[in-house]
């Protein structure tokens, strides 16, 4: 795949692409909505949503879940397949790296199969978990749950790049281990790539302001667990877009006061310092992914014949997708609205 | 209560007159301070149950809040990862008396760096939904022993209320009636040897004159 990319892209190519997600964008819930959404009770939330583009998922899956799982559900389904219609499409520079990045859902599969294996759920259970967005197949990720030994399981995928990686597990290894390091592969695999093009700068650099985002919460979470700079290290992802290794660092080995301090001027902190400073880790997590967001969504609009149009669309997709479930399973809990408006991430 | 009119039984019998009512004022003093016992107990099992409640609501808040911004599907795969149950080692304590369970908690709470799951692939959401679950865990087990006292508490007063009344009520009065029918009983035996003695004497004295 590798090879394949290091290719130049004909603005042509890019136009198909964009004008597609454009009108894709367009049918993501207006920003307005959610004040809407948050007044509605539940059932009121599944009929609002079977008049959106989520109508065919909830259909489909009316018969097997009811309530909020059914609601869960079909936002998971139907994110699957919007990212499969991006693969189907796109084609050229634009679909390999939207597989490229989708391949995030991939690792997210495997890991939630080799979980499920490990600890005996059912494959029915397993499947449940299952999102399949990326580089395998719904029907491949039924065949590994067919095998029954983790061994099998990791065989499936010699070969791979991160072949040797899952052969840890075989060999004892912790699977929070094998987790972390599968997550920091498919990062490293596509932040190391070398940039031929410009088109692959906007992606490459896409991932890399990623890794700073997950990089700055995996920071902020061991920090305030009082967890050792080494181990915070071993979780920290590099080729980061402005928080390097070394700039992670000395983050990590700092007291939570000079933390504050050092993580003034970072493109991500923006006006969040408060926020971290006295916030719950979680709503920091919220405020990261916003702010990385609406970053993106200015970006793509400066570059609009790039795959950054694309790459926003995936990333606004997510967040629309976490803030639907949000209500829906706030709005099932009895959770106040007030409460609910806290976790949503509105660009 | 079937006694032998005798003065060695009328002794004995006062002895353990005396003896129950020495055990029948311990049995009260054992009472009253188990009941003491109880009510402060109880005011600490007030305050678990009311901390376990809360810690309930808390932990179902974050698990909804973990399901609503992570989904069921994230929720589900972690909770694949739980490993193992929490557990516990089973102690004694000795109340007045009474044998108490101490139940001492393994520490169910692991660091973030210690769970079954990666980091980087998980919110911290769901740290907080885990955590308060364990936290969770911890104040079951802390009323399940405090229950468990209470319990053995009540059992105890109980029984020892039922001795105390025993005694007061039905052992004491009968032994003092017993004792009191013996005293009658050689009164009475006094009274009719002093008499055939008076009888003798005057025999005695009518035949001499």
């Amino acid at each position: 795949m590798i090879s394949k990319i290091i290719r130049r892209t004909k603005i042509s190519e890019w136009a198909y692409i964009v004008a597609r997600v454009k009108v894709m964008r367009r049918k993501l819930i207006p920003r307005d909505e959610y004040a809407k959404l948050l007044n509605m009770d539940l059932h009121e939330i599944a009929r609002y949503l079977e008049e959106t583009e989520y109508k065919k998922e909830i259909d489909e899956l009316a018969y097997r879940y009811s309530g909020v799982d059914l609601i869960d559900h079909a936002l998971s389904l139907n994110l699957s397949r919007t990212y499969t219609k991006l693969i189907n499409i796109s084609k050229g520079l634009s679909k390999d790296l939207i597989v490229l990045y989708l391949r995030k859902w991939d690792f997210w599969n495997i890991k939630n199969i080799l979980r499920g294996k490990m600890f005996g759920f059912s494959n029915d259970e397993i499947e449940a978990t299952l999102v399949p967005a990326g580089e395998f197949d719904e029907d491949f990720f039924k065949s590994l749950l067919a095998k029954e030994s983790i061994e099998e399981i990791v065989d499936a995928f010699k070969g791979k790049p991160f072949y040797p990686i899952l052969q840890k597990l075989v060999h004892g290894e912790k699977l929070s281990n094998v987790e972390d390091e599968l997550d920091k592969f498919y990062y490293t695999s596509i932040a190391s790539l070398s940039a031929e093009s410009i088109d692959m700068k906007y992606f490459i650099d896409f991932v890399r302001m990623e890794i700073d985002i997950v990089n700055m919460k995996t920071i902020i979470r061991l920090k305030k667990e009082g967890i050792s700079p080494e181990e915070i290290m071993s979780k920290i992802i590099p080729y980061g877009y402005q928080l390097s290794e070394e700039e992670a660092r000395k983050l990590s080995a700092m007291d939570l006061e000079e933390f504050y301090k050092a993580i003034e001027g970072y493109w991500f902190i923006d006006h969040l310092k408060e926020a971290i400073m006295t916030q719950p880790i979680s709503k920091i997590e919220n405020a990261l992914t916003k702010v990385w967001a609406e970053r993106m969504i200015k970006k793509s609009s400066n570059y609009p014949l790039s795959i950054l149009p694309v790459l926003a669309y995936i990333l606004l997709k997510k967040i629309e997708i976490d803030n639907l479930r949000i209500i829906a399973r706030g709005k099932a809990s009895e959770m106040s609205v007030d409460e609910i408006r806290e976790q949503l991430v509105i660009v | 209560m079937e006694v032998q009119p005798t003065r060695m039984e009328l002794i004995k019998l006062r002895r353990r007159i005396v003896m129950a009512k020495k055990g029948h004022a311990l049995l009260k003093m054992k009472r009253d301070g188990l009941i003491m016992e109880f009510r402060t107990i109880l005011e600490d099992a007030k305050r678990v149950i009311e901390e376990m409640v809360h810690r309930y609501r808390e932990a179902q808040e974050k698990l909804a809040l973990a399901m609503a911004a992570d989904g069921v599907i994230a929720v589900k795969s972690i909770a694949l990862s739980v490993e193992k149950e929490p557990s516990f080692t089973l102690k004694r304590k000795n109340i007045m008396g009474v044998v108490v369970p101490v139940i001492k908690r393994e520490v169910v709470r692991k660091s973030v760096a210690e769970r079954n799951y990666g980091i980087i692939g998980t919110t911290a959401r769901i740290d907080e939904a885990v955590d308060a679950y364990e936290a969770l865990i911890d104040a079951i087990l802390e009323v399940a022993e405090i229950e468990t006292t209470l319990k053995r508490l009540i059992e105890e007063i109980e029984r020892t209320k039922r001795r105390v009344n025993a005694l007061e009520f039905r052992v004491i009065p009968e032994m003092e009636d017993a004792a009191r029918y013996i005293m009658f009983k050689l009164e009475e035996m006094d009274r009719e040897n002093i008499i055939r003695l008076k009888k003798i004497k005057s025999k005695k004295e009518k035949a001499e004159a």
